[in-house]
């Protein structure tokens, strides 16, 4: 397996305060690796970092065996598709339109999209499921709908691996397994994921790593069934978990109650 | 569609344009103006004509195209529909030192006016910038409260200013703080062209990267805008435009406010390609101001800025109650 994204010993944040600490991550081609940790625990700022929007203040990113700094950002968004967890529509567009801006880092100031570039964004906007809605006005479309909007938008790049934000956050369980079984289709073909969520479940279901952080340390990371157990949970979380598994099917984590003062560090 | 609605913009701009250059008062009547205009007519119709209706409709249209492609400009890179030079005190210091200069400077010094407005508007454009710095740069919010800030400032200053300023002078404040292009003059267009062009070829130059961060700075970046230079270029790049048509044309609002709406509710959403259709109708809409400036009460005449906000408020109104 080719390794796509190797971040060593990355440390960042903002206005001089480190949010990161020392994180090591590593994804290949064909990899899901999901980052989960309470709120504030560095998941978003650790995204950023290894997407190349923020910049680090200590450690390194490499992207294919080269440093993130010596790759022009243009070269960097063609690869890396990063899904933000906020876009903002002021103006009326259409969803085609927004699909179309995906293509940007390959098109410089000048030229005009290709039909190579209406195809691609074609394509994208079909795989997730609304190759019918090209015309409507973003502002329209129901909250899950703007997020396969926003993946189809990512996709339209054609990139090798996807940063993904809590992209499920705001969708109902519906959007949700269809989020997830366009993931898991991208990653079999051989995209690589990080994956930042809150829901461990949906992280599950399709990652093959998992990265615990808390408070901007990794905490935890390698293959779930490894690292999972509930005092990893009572730690982190501060909450007691059950663990279930049914006929082979991924973990499913249950959370039962507030940790008892003692069993897990509630946060500081 | 999109192609009548290109042809329509540019008929009226023609319209605007030819308009502006025909009708006028009875020292050179259409007719006659329209024979000056095929090479004939009277010496001083000819000189009516060339000497003072062209420079005036040349200064209008440069104007009209600067405010509307920095207002367009500066509403993706806030990703804010309510930004304009305005709102971010770019023109509020330009006419705040153009007033000054009025107010101050003896009449024999006057011609420094233009000059006086381009670095108030450079000031008020660093100031804003500095008060908005963060440890990311300046962030949109922070720009525009402080643009708010700065405005109100320079309000303050110009209105104080206005009632102080000696009576011999006031009608050249009011020239600024209203807007007008009674004093073209050939001279004025030729300075302005090169400091409108270089600025406008810059924001052209950036219209994707315009489109990507009206979703967003961080949306901007994940598809490759290299977001701090942008950002940097298209603020001085706007300041630059709005500086100088503050110095030579006075305060004239709505044009940078308004045009750019107008075109997306004919043109849809691509900020590539709404930014040279707000410059040509931003200068079809000021030629048109200026000629019902000059004309409706003639022999008096209006400021340009009451009548570009008379025409442009109609227009804001319905596209608010579209939206809503």
């Amino acid at each position: 397996m080719t390794t796509l994204l190797y971040a060593n010993a990355l440390s960042g944040g903002y206005g001089g305060d480190d949010v990161v600490r020392g994180v090591d991550l590593s994804v290949g081609e064909g990899e899901c690796v999901a980052v989960l940790g309470p709120n504030g625990a560095g998941k978003s700022t650790l995204l950023r970092l290894l997407a190349g929007i923020l910049p680090a203040s200590s450690g390194s990113v490499e992207l294919r065996g080269k440093s993130l700094q010596a790759w022009r950002r243009r070269e960097v968004a063609r690869q890396v598709g990063f899904v933000p967890q906020i876009v903002n529509f002021a103006f009326p567009v259409t969803v085609t339109e927004v699909v179309q801006q995906g293509r940007a880092p390959h098109l410089g100031a000048w030229r005009p999209p290709s039909p190579h570039d209406h195809a691609a964004a074609a394509a994208a906007l079909a795989r997730v499921g609304l190759a019918g809605r090209g015309g409507a006005a973003i502002q329209h479309l129901s909250g899950g709908e703007r997020q396969l909007v926003l993946l189809a938008r990512t996709l339209a790049s054609e990139p090798r691996l996807l940063l993904l934000d809590e992209p499920t956050a705001a969708l109902d369980v519906r959007h949700q397994l269809e989020f997830a079984d366009i993931l898991g289709q991208l990653v079999s073909e051989g995209v690589g994921a990080v994956l930042v969520a809150h829901d461990w479940n949906f992280a599950l279901r399709l990652a093959h790593r998992l990265v615990v952080l808390h408070h901007g340390r990794v905490r935890a990371a390698g293959q779930p069934d490894q690292i999972l157990c509930p005092e990893l949970f009572g730690e982190v979380f501060g909450v007691e978990v059950e663990f279930l598994r049914r006929n082979g099917g991924p973990l499913t984590v249950l959370p039962q109650r507030l940790a008892r003062r003692g069993e897990g560090s509630v946060e500081s | 569609m999109r192609g009548t609605a290109d042809l329509a913009l540019v008929a009226a701009l023609l319209l605007a344009a030819g308009a502006a250059l025909v009708l006028g008062g009875p020292a050179a009547s259409p007719r006659e103006a329209l024979a000056a205009l095929s090479g004939g007519g009277a010496p001083e119709v000819r000189t009516i004509v060339f000497g003072l209706r062209l420079p005036r409709l040349a200064l209008a249209l440069v104007v009209g195209a600067s405010l509307a492609l920095a207002g367009a400009a500066l509403q993706a890179l806030l990703s804010n529909p309510l930004a304009d030079p305005f709102l971010l005190g770019i023109s509020g210091g330009g006419a705040a030192a153009a007033t000054a200069a009025y107010v101050v400077l003896p009449a024999a010094a006057l011609g420094v006016v233009p000059a006086a407005a381009m670095a108030g508007a450079a000031a008020a454009t660093s100031l804003v910038w500095w008060l908005a710095r963060g440890p990311l740069g300046p962030s949109p919010t922070r720009m525009i409260l402080a643009g708010i800030a700065v405005n109100a400032a320079t309000s303050a200053a110009i209105l104080t200013m206005l009632a102080l300023a000696p009576s011999p002078r006031l009608p050249g404040v009011i020239a600024v703080t209203m807007g007008s292009f009674a004093s073209a003059s050939a001279g004025q267009v030729a300075w302005l062209a090169p400091y409108v062009l270089v600025p406008a070829f810059v924001l052209l130059l950036h219209g994707r990267d315009l489109g990507l961060l009206a979703t967003g700075e961080e949306s901007a970046a994940a598809l490759g805008v290299e977001v701090a230079i942008v950002r940097r270029r298209v603020f001085l790049a706007a300041a630059a435009l709005c500086g100088g048509a503050v110095a030579f044309a006075g305060v004239i609002g709505f044009v940078g406010l308004v045009t750019p709406h107008l075109c997306r509710l004919v043109w849809g959403g691509s900020t590539r390609r709404l930014l040279p259709r707000a410059a040509l109708a931003g200068a079809a809409l000021t030629a048109l101001g200026d000629l019902v400036a000059r004309r409706a009460l003639a022999p008096a005449e209006l400021p340009v800025g009451v009548v570009t906000a008379l025409l442009g408020v109609p227009f804001f109104v319905a596209l608010l109650r579209r939206s809503a």
